[in-house]
């Protein structure tokens, strides 16, 4: 039996779902789907600009995985780019680094840290919903 | 405690900037002599690293918590080495009321 897929540690989902062509004649009738783990390679290496060993690390994965993973990425990207595809992203074997929270009567997103209590840090109520 | 926010301008009428690393200024309060201290921040032309260098210095200052409208990888995994609280508010929220929450 092969090994399971090791979880890829990401730093946060993105913040939208995907990518549309424009000017086209007909809409694509393909799509790309571009799973978190791999938003998160290209993320780390061509937006944060770390090196591909500093990236594995963040995700928690071995420097081979991770080019493996950021391969994969770019040829979905040109994929896209040249057969005018949507761009989704969706699945993957994605667990987010740390969970933020967010406390719906402040209306703020925060961060928990370890000896931090599991209240929110405004209104110190104990109603806080786990994101993600 | 200490809190520290990511400031557009440097009174309590400012917004919460959009992005922790590239604000003008940092607004430092303290909760128990209620005195708001502000900073500009040095390194939001710099081409790279702004994020932790504003951490860094703000660090400097024993803070506890921080605000912004978001936090780059490097400043979040900075801040959670150092204990520090991250916190985002809601788009366009402005200083002074986030102020009035925290002496709530």
């Amino acid at each position: 039996m092969a090994r399971t897929t090791k979880h890829r540690v990401i730093q946060k989902a993105p913040e939208f779902s995907g990518f549309k062509p424009f000017g086209v004649q007909k809409p694509a009738s393909c799509e790309v789907s571009i799973n978190y783990e791999e938003y998160e390679a290209i993320k780390l290496c061509d937006y944060e600009l770390l090196t591909h060993a500093e990236a594995a690390a963040m995700m928690n994965i071995s420097r081979p995985t991770f080019t493996r993973v950021y391969e994969s990425a770019r040829r979905k990207i040109a994929k896209a780019f040249v057969e005018t595809s949507i761009i989704c992203f969706e699945g993957g074997n994605a667990v987010l680094e740390s969970p933020w929270f967010s406390c719906p009567a402040c209306k703020i997103t925060f961060s928990l840290g370890a000896d931090n209590p599991q209240i929110c840090p405004f209104c110190k109520s104990a109603d806080i919903q786990k994101n993600n | 405690m200490k809190i520290a926010a990511a400031l557009t301008e440097n009174h309590p009428k400012s917004v919460i900037d959009e992005h922790f690393g590239r604000c003008d200024w940092y607004g430092i309060y303290d909760t128990e002599t209620r005195e708001i201290h502000y900073v500009e921040n040095p390194n939001r032309y710099v081409d790279e690293g702004a994020g932790c260098s504003s951490a860094q210095m703000l660090m400097d200052y024993h803070i506890d918590i921080a605000i912004a409208g978001r936090f780059g990888a490097k400043v979040a995994e900075f801040f959670k080495k150092n204990n520090v609280q991250m916190i985002i508010p809601e788009k366009n929220k402005k200083w002074d009321s986030l102020l009035k929450l925290i002496n709530h």
